[in-house]
């Protein structure tokens, strides 16, 4: 028991030493990509939490948005250090949607799922009518970096440390989240509502709950974003970014912790050898995506144990 | 004054179109069970497809447009046999791969008409009917509203008068029970998508001489669609008519008052309004307890 | 006092009364039968007593209090659990995990603390807890298989354990017998009585007359959403009402 822990926490070690070291001996636009990428982990892993109780939110990207704005404007119009403004965004973002669990959860599957994306489009719309302070069409530009001492965040390299930081605890405590009592229920949530209600579940409550901490982290990596773009506008949130979320999510898979890791990395990267076709990348996206709900239901993470079984098979008899 | 007459008849034109984007993705909804995200791609392939057949071959606008229905029908019945029959009784599959679609035609879109600026249809029927010095219709808006309603009244009579309407209202109704009485289930949804298809093509096909044309422009026709559904009440036809000229009438007057932004953010909350208060819509039958 | 009171109690669905002004009252310690052909309103009087439905008039009393109008956590709280026709589990967790679920009200934590590991006492309470309700139901050789692998009369064990780690004072029981072959049903009646004895009061809805006759003291009828009458076992059994109503019912089928 303990030595597999190790190993795991050997394994955890070496991959964050190696991401530590990595940015070194890449590319300005390499490295800009890989800053995205870490982003866009903890995007997928919050999305997960949500789709823990079986409702397929439309709203998560805008949710990133709210966080956006949050810190953008408390760093730029009110002076906040970045330091605050950050964790203010998942602040923000948190009762934003708290106030959104009240119209929201009145519905659940296919109403929700419409009634997310209707509340969140509004929420875009919002952005885009009120010139003050959102700016428009336009958004938010010279949103300032963090400050710390002397070193310089404009600088990809220092940037990326600090994502990779963020992400990395924002992500043990999403796995600390899925994997505790909470986790469970709302496991119990999502498969059997009325049987969990039945022994003293408050299903509204769970519901809330995960939508709350998932739009918390999503506002936080929303902040991690707009800090380094140096610019926010309403463009950079429609559904079809949300759509991006889906396609990253259910490629990777989204019965375990890191199906949609897998699903964000390996299509990102993807996306990023691809980029000479500019805009006919959607098409090979649409393409990817019906093949994979057509061929690989259960998604990417589905693969390596398949291969695993499928090694093993001549040596193990089947359970059971 | 003006304004006022003016933005009546610009609400009566809309309300048109808002009713043909939605019954056929009501149809589609009703009838297989799907949310067809690619609805509104749909659309712009019938004006993308008269584009380029009337303003860039030559062809008459008419062939163009029933080639344009042709064509988006033929879109539609290759979508439900290769990508929603497989996925039945799999709603959210369904759906991913509606949304596969969409991002597919719009490519396709780009590639045939390239990228820069938005597209334009020369009016076929040019002129205006001057029925009062501050009432004004351009002649093709007129032949617009007309094709449309006569397009709805020709589906309101298929549905309710011919046998194969009927079926497919049975199928909407209750799936199993309609399958147990013999309907065909998988000939009923490519009728669905049929006519669902070749109505968002003429959509597309009448709108391509009055609006502007660009790959993205099914992303307002699917919003527009879905508050039209939701608060027309899902599944429902006749619901999704009236909350079309209903909502035609909001939208217009608001975008002529204030401004297009409020217009959408109106519809948008008075959606989220009736899915939270009466989740079945103005129109919809009563779930039973 | 009672510990539960049906108090004038209707439900109606647009114009059709599922049940109109029932009343009655179980005692602490019961096992109550609750009968009646199909189509009598017992599982809708199941759902407003466990707050999945509300009456549309009259009240519900439980120790003294109104439930009556509480969502069905609120009334799980207070210690009323419901188990549902045809079994329902967790297919896809192990039986430790299903019953562990049950555990809620005990292990319910909040967010800060499952993160920073704080309720660890908590956790290893409930897991004790649940430990302790599968040796009681006789499931302890079963809990890492996966409840959907579980023979039928173990998934009606479970059922009732995920409904017993909840800590209930008043078990409402839908149809434990449906299906079961007459050994099976023995040994359910066993753990239904074992499951009383240890201090639950319980309600029993079920079709299975020789299961009821058997196991209840008291019995409820209910026909066409009426209160029928109410006995012993050998006053019902000889009531001309009840076998009318047992009759008419199957007659018209």
């Amino acid at each position: 028991m303990s030595k597999v822990q190790l190993s795991q926490i050997a394994g955890i070690v070496a991959m964050l030493v190696g991401l530590m070291v990595l940015p070194n001996y890449l590319k300005y636009h390499h490295q800009d990509f890989l800053i995205f990428l870490t982003i866009n982990i903890l995007v997928v892993v919050s999305y997960r939490l949500m789709t823990l109780t079986g409702e397929w939110s439309l709203i998560h990207i805008v949710m990133m948005g709210v966080g956006a704005y949050t810190s953008a404007l408390l760093s730029k119009n009110l002076g906040f250090p970045v330091w605050i403004s950050m964790p203010m965004a998942g602040v923000g973002a948190g009762l934003i949607a708290a106030l959104l669990c009240f119209p929201l959860f009145r519905m659940t599957q296919f109403y929700f799922l419409i009634g997310s994306f209707a509340v969140g489009e509004a929420i875009r719309l919002a952005w885009i009518f009120f010139v003050k302070p959102f700016g428009g069409s336009s958004g938010v530009s010279s949103i300032p970096p963090p400050e710390l001492f002397a070193i310089d965040f404009m600088d990809p390299i220092p940037y990326f440390y600090l994502v990779l930081a963020v992400v990395t605890v924002c992500l043990v405590i999403l796995y600390r989240i899925e994997n505790s009592r909470i986790g469970l229920t709302l496991h119990a949530v999502h498969w059997k509502s009325s049987l969990s209600e039945s022994v003293g579940v408050n299903t509204w409550k769970y519901r809330s709950l995960a939508f709350i901490v998932a739009s918390v982290f999503v506002g936080i990596a929303g902040a991690l974003k707009v800090h380094y773009l140096g610019n926010v506008t309403p463009h950079q949130f429609g559904v079809g970014t949300m759509v991006f979320v889906l396609i990253w999510v259910i490629v990777g898979g989204y019965n375990t912790f890191f199906g949609p890791v897998l699903g964000a990395i390996v299509l990102s990267i993807l996306d990023e050898s691809l980029r000479d076709l500019e805009e006919y990348r959607p098409a090979i996206y649409g393409a990817l995506l019906i093949a994979a709900i057509m061929f690989m239901p259960k998604g990417l993470e589905s693969v390596p144990p398949s291969i695993r079984a499928w090694f093993k098979a001549p040596a193990t008899p089947p359970p059971g | 004054m003006e304004l006022f007459f003016q933005s009546v008849i610009n609400s009566f034109i809309q309300g048109g179109f808002f009713a043909l984007w939605a019954v056929g993705l009501v149809l589609v909804f009703g009838v297989m069970g799907v949310v067809n995200f690619a609805h509104g791609e749909l659309v712009m392939v019938g004006a993308y497809t008269v584009w380029v057949l009337h303003s860039q071959y030559g062809i008459g606008y008419i062939p163009a447009l029933c080639i344009a229905v042709l064509l988006v029908m033929f879109i539609g019945l290759l979508m439900e046999r290769f990508l929603f029959r497989p996925k039945q009784g799999d709603p959210l599959g369904g759906l991913i791969n509606s949304i596969g679609v969409l991002f597919i035609l719009q490519v396709a879109a780009l590639v045939v008409g390239g990228t820069g600026p938005a597209k334009q249809v020369a009016p076929p029927f040019p002129g205006t009917l001057i029925i009062q010095e501050f009432l004004r219709i351009p002649n093709q808006r007129l032949f617009s509203i007309a094709v449309a309603v006569a397009a709805l009244l020709l589906l309101w009579f298929f549905l309710t008068k011919t046998k194969l309407g009927w079926s497919l209202r049975a199928v909407a109704l209750d799936r199993e029970a309609a399958a147990l009485q013999g309907i065909n289930i998988n000939r009923t949804s490519m009728i669905a998508i049929g006519v669902s298809g070749a109505l968002a093509g003429l959509a597309g096909a009448l709108m391509a001489p009055i609006s502007n044309i660009y790959p993205t422009m099914g992303h307002n026709v699917i919003i527009t669609a879905f508050i039209v559904t939701i608060v027309g009440g899902i599944g429902s036809l006749s619901g999704a008519v009236l909350a079309a000229v209903l909502y035609a009438f909001l939208h217009t007057f608001v975008t002529a008052y204030f401004s297009g932004t409020i217009a959408t953010m109106c519809g948008l909350l008075i959606m989220v309004l009736v899915l939270i208060v009466k989740p079945t819509g103005i129109m919809g039958q009563k779930v039973s307890e | 006092m009672a510990l539960l009171e049906i108090k004038n109690v209707s439900k109606r669905f647009g114009g059709l009364a599922a049940l109109s002004n029932v009343s009655f009252a179980v005692e602490q310690g019961e096992i109550r039968g609750l009968i009646g052909p199909n189509g009598a309103g017992k599982s809708t009087m199941f759902k407003n007593i466990a707050g999945f439905s509300q009456p549309s008039e009259g009240e519900i009393v439980f120790s003294g209090q109104t439930i009556s109008g509480y969502r069905p956590h609120t009334i799980a709280d207070l210690g009323i659990v419901r188990t549902f026709q045809e079994t329902t589990l967790f297919q896809e967790l192990t039986v430790f995990e299903n019953a562990l679920v049950g555990c809620h009200l005990q292990a319910n934590t909040n967010i800060f603390s499952a993160v920073l590991g704080l309720d660890k006492h908590k956790q290893s309470r409930a897991r004790d807890k649940a430990l302790e309700v599968l040796e009681f139901m006789g499931l302890s050789q079963r809990i890492d298989q996966l409840a959907s692998e579980l023979p039928l009369g173990s998934q009606r064990s479970l059922a009732i354990a995920i409904a017993l780690t909840s800590g209930p004072k008043l078990m409402l029981m839908d149809e434990p017998f449906a299906g079961m072959n007459p050994e099976e049903t023995r040994q359910m009646m066993e753990l239904t009585r074992k499951v009383n004895k240890s201090g639950v009061t319980i309600v029993l809805v079920e079709h299975d007359m020789k299961a009821v006759m058997g196991l209840c003291e008291y019995i409820t009828v209910l026909n066409f959403g009426t209160l029928l009458t109410e006995g012993t076992p050998e006053e019902i059994r000889h009531n001309e009402a009840v076998i009318e109503a047992y009759l008419g019912g199957s007659r018209k089928h």
